[in-house]
């Protein structure tokens, strides 16, 4: 226990970091621009290290701090920076038209946020740190899946797959009080990080032989 | 100390060839580190079965009766496809369809995959376990998308995409067991996500997070074993990806993703009662063996059946869990013993014949008895094996399946569970025999026999198949028992 700051104010410094979180992902389903979406992405991963080091501060559990710094170097720095740099060299700026418009989306979102509340209300009896973080998580998901069946281009379909890691990571720090044990924490940091260097791989080899990245003309194989 | 070298030496022999310059050493590396694992995991059985559970590194890593069986499977899968790799490669790198450095790709990976799907069965923590499990489809992405085509983009996109957003879901699931259980645990992060420590503990898991929780889990670790409706990578990975990674996906690491889904079904038998995990995995189990069997009756290309007879068997798997008892139990550790040893035998024949005739199309191979002997009969073998035809292993598993559907009580599962297996083998009969039996056609290629190396892993999973079909040696009836009294929660 950190006496410097009341568990009141962690608590509430770790819903408004999550209502953050779910904001910035509302503004990517209706981003169209791939390096703003990128921004996008790293400014959530900002609130996400914010929330660690609520948790690190308040209990004390020195660990959780090796979980913001991972986050800040991999998810607000290198992750960015890889993405940006191969957007740039492929040379597209914007994503095509979506198959869902964006108010439509926005409506969407707006239901599975209702949906993530929802699932999340059986635990909102629960005295434990940051109720309704549970409910922004879910809807993090939600979202992020929503992102990814609505967008065509790979590099979206890979931000939506990293937000949607955001979401759980937000509920591995949150729920569980002191965060994961470090070992996890370390594992799914180098999986997300091969992941996405694999997936980079990948969408330069894509483009090379279709001469595209809308991932929809991936459609030969059937049966 | 076994347990630790179970993972170094194939991660070792991963970067050995890194380093090593010819094909040649690439191949006795892979083949040294393949048998040395063979023979690591028999002596692991041993020790389980005759002392109980073995730990390393303070508990990091720990192998029961369960864990053995999977070790010693994915062992026995990684050396037999070790050698069938080494004639399959060889032929394709004289047909000129591959690089050096396609092989040198090949030799370097499959390595670094065996080793993390040996990391599944080894670690305790949960958490570990789901990295493993995701670094398995990362370490076998770039196998898939092997030979650069456009088609083999498309099934290593479609892999790697849909297990990622699964595994996800796993990873979701797998911190909310943690949350259910961070209540009874206290401040023990260092030991608390232990299926070890959770197991003892689990029925004083808060409920409501515990159901979501399993929900998520079977969702993830059943996309990564194609359970319909997750399964649709499974098709266009397995005929995309070269023959010896395809075996090693459906036959190594399929019994890996179902192991996830054993370790939770028992916390969640614990904590929740057998009815909550039990109607989901058999209602998951019976859906994938219904979704297959048109796509088995339909299919015009042979490599992409086998991976609908892996949805099948994936599906008889959950489903067998999910009927529950002790036969139940007993049915899905039958099954994942049988169908390992019997799956690569269908690869390696059918990836012979595609060789062989340039095709994996039905339509243009016919007669492979007459034109590959050796290959036609043995695959024809394994056709009956494989779709559990008496008096090979598979049968006893289905039957043992069935008759815990029956002793639950669950009269409609049990039909629909023999309507699928039923029409499947229908499938693979109508398939197989226009395959193998009858005249080749006029443009058939010359009557070959398949390379020794490929011969020598093809009739080594046969001598095993038939073997297991007769007679069950005793300290491996023993390990199985054992595994299906944990899995039955009476550990």
């Amino acid at each position: 226990m950190n006496p410097a700051i009341s568990p009141d104010i962690a608590a509430q410094l770790i819903a408004l970091f999550a209502v953050l979180m779910l904001v910035v992902q509302l503004l990517l389903v209706v981003q169209r621009m791939l390096l703003t979406s990128i921004r996008l992405f790293a400014i959530q991963s900002v609130f996400l290290a914010g929330i660690a080091a609520v948790v690190a501060y308040f209990h004390g559990a020195f660990h959780v701090y090796v979980v913001v710094a991972l986050t800040l170097v991999g998810k607000v720095v290198f992750l960015p920076w890889l993405l940006d740099r191969q957007v740039r060299r492929m040379n597209i700026i914007q994503e095509i038209e979506p198959l869902v418009n964006f108010p439509t989306s926005m409506l969407i979102c707006g239901g599975l946020t209702l949906l993530g509340y929802l699932v999340a209300r059986p635990f909102t009896s629960l005295e434990r740190l940051g109720n309704n973080t549970l409910a922004v998580a879910i809807t993090l998901v939600l979202t992020g899946f929503f992102l990814m069946i609505n967008r065509r281009k790979a590099i979206t379909q890979v931000l939506a797959l990293l937000t949607v890691e955001n979401g759980v990571m937000l509920a591995a720090v949150a729920l569980t009080t002191y965060g994961m044990p470090l070992v996890v924490e370390l594992g799914i940091f180098f999986d997300v990080l091969v992941a996405v260097m694999i997936l980079g791989i990948l969408v330069y080899r894509i483009r090379e032989t279709f001469a595209s990245m809308d991932v929809s003309k991936l459609s030969q194989l059937k049966g | 100390m076994e347990l630790i070298a179970l993972l170094v030496l194939p991660l070792f022999a991963g970067l050995a060839c890194l380093a090593a310059r010819t094909p040649a050493a690439w191949e006795r590396l892979n083949l040294l580190a393949f048998g040395g694992l063979a023979m690591l995991a028999v002596t692991v059985g041993a020790d389980v079965r005759a002392h109980g559970p073995v730990t390393a590194l303070h508990g990091f890593l720990r192998a029961d009766a369960l864990s053995a069986l999977v070790i010693g499977l994915t062992a026995f899968v990684a050396l037999t496809c070790g050698i069938y790799a080494v004639g399959y490669l060889r032929r394709d790198r004289r047909d000129g369809r591959i690089t050096v450095a396609q092989l040198r790709r090949y030799y370097v990976l499959t390595p670094l995959f065996v080793a993390v799907m040996m990391l599944v069965p080894l670690a305790d923590n949960l958490g570990v376990m789901w990295v493993a499990t995701e670094g398995c489809t990362l370490a076998s992405v770039l196998l898939v998308t092997f030979y650069n085509q456009k088609t083999s983009f498309e099934a290593g996109w479609k892999y790697i995409i849909i297990g990622s957003v699964g595994i996800s879901l796993a990873l979701f699931g797998t911190v909310l067991t943690y949350y259910s259980a961070v209540g009874v645990l206290g401040a023990d992060t260092q030991h608390g996500m232990n299926w070890s420590v959770l197991a003892g503990i689990a029925a004083r898991f808060d409920p409501n997070a515990m159901r979501l929780a399993f929900i998520l889990v079977l969702l993830g670790y059943g996309t990564k074993a194609g359970l319909a409706p997750m399964h649709t990578w499974k098709p266009d990975a397995y005929a995309e990806a070269p023959v010896p990674t395809a075996a090693l996906l459906g036959a190594g690491f399929i019994n890996c993703a179902i192991y996830g889904i054993v370790r939770f079904d028992v916390l969640a038998e614990r904590c929740l009662g057998h009815d909550f995990s039990g109607r989901l995995l058999a209602g998951f189990g019976i859906a994938s063996i219904l979704v297959a069997a048109p796509f088995v009756l339909a299919q015009r290309n042979f490599r992409r059946l086998l991976a609908y007879s892996s949805i099948d068997h994936a599906g008889i798997m959950v489903a067998a869990l999910g009927f529950g008892g002790r036969l139940g139990a007993l049915g899905v550790t039958l099954h994942m013993l049988f169908h390992a040893v019997t799956k690569p035998l269908m690869f390696f024949c059918a990836g012979d014949v595609q060789q062989h005739y340039g095709t994996p199309y039905f339509e243009k191979v016919r007669g492979v008895l007459q034109t590959l002997p050796w290959t036609g009969g043995l695959f024809l073998l394994a056709t009956f094996a494989i779709t559990g035809t008496p008096p090979f292993g598979l049968f006893q598993s289905e039957f043992t399946a069935l008759s815990a559907a029956l002793a639950a009580d669950r009269g409609w599962a049990a039909g629909l569970f023999v309507a699928g297996v039923v029409t499947i083998f229908t499938g693979f009969l109508v398939h197989m025999s226009k395959l193998n039996l009858g005249l080749p056609r006029a443009d058939a290629p010359v009557r070959a026999m398949a390379c020794p190396w490929k011969l020598t892993a093809m009739a080594l999973v046969a001598l095993v198949v038939v073997m297991l079909g007769c007679w069950l040696p005793g300290p491996l009836y023993q390990l199985v028992e054992q595994t299906a009294r944990i899995i039955g929660g009476a550990s």
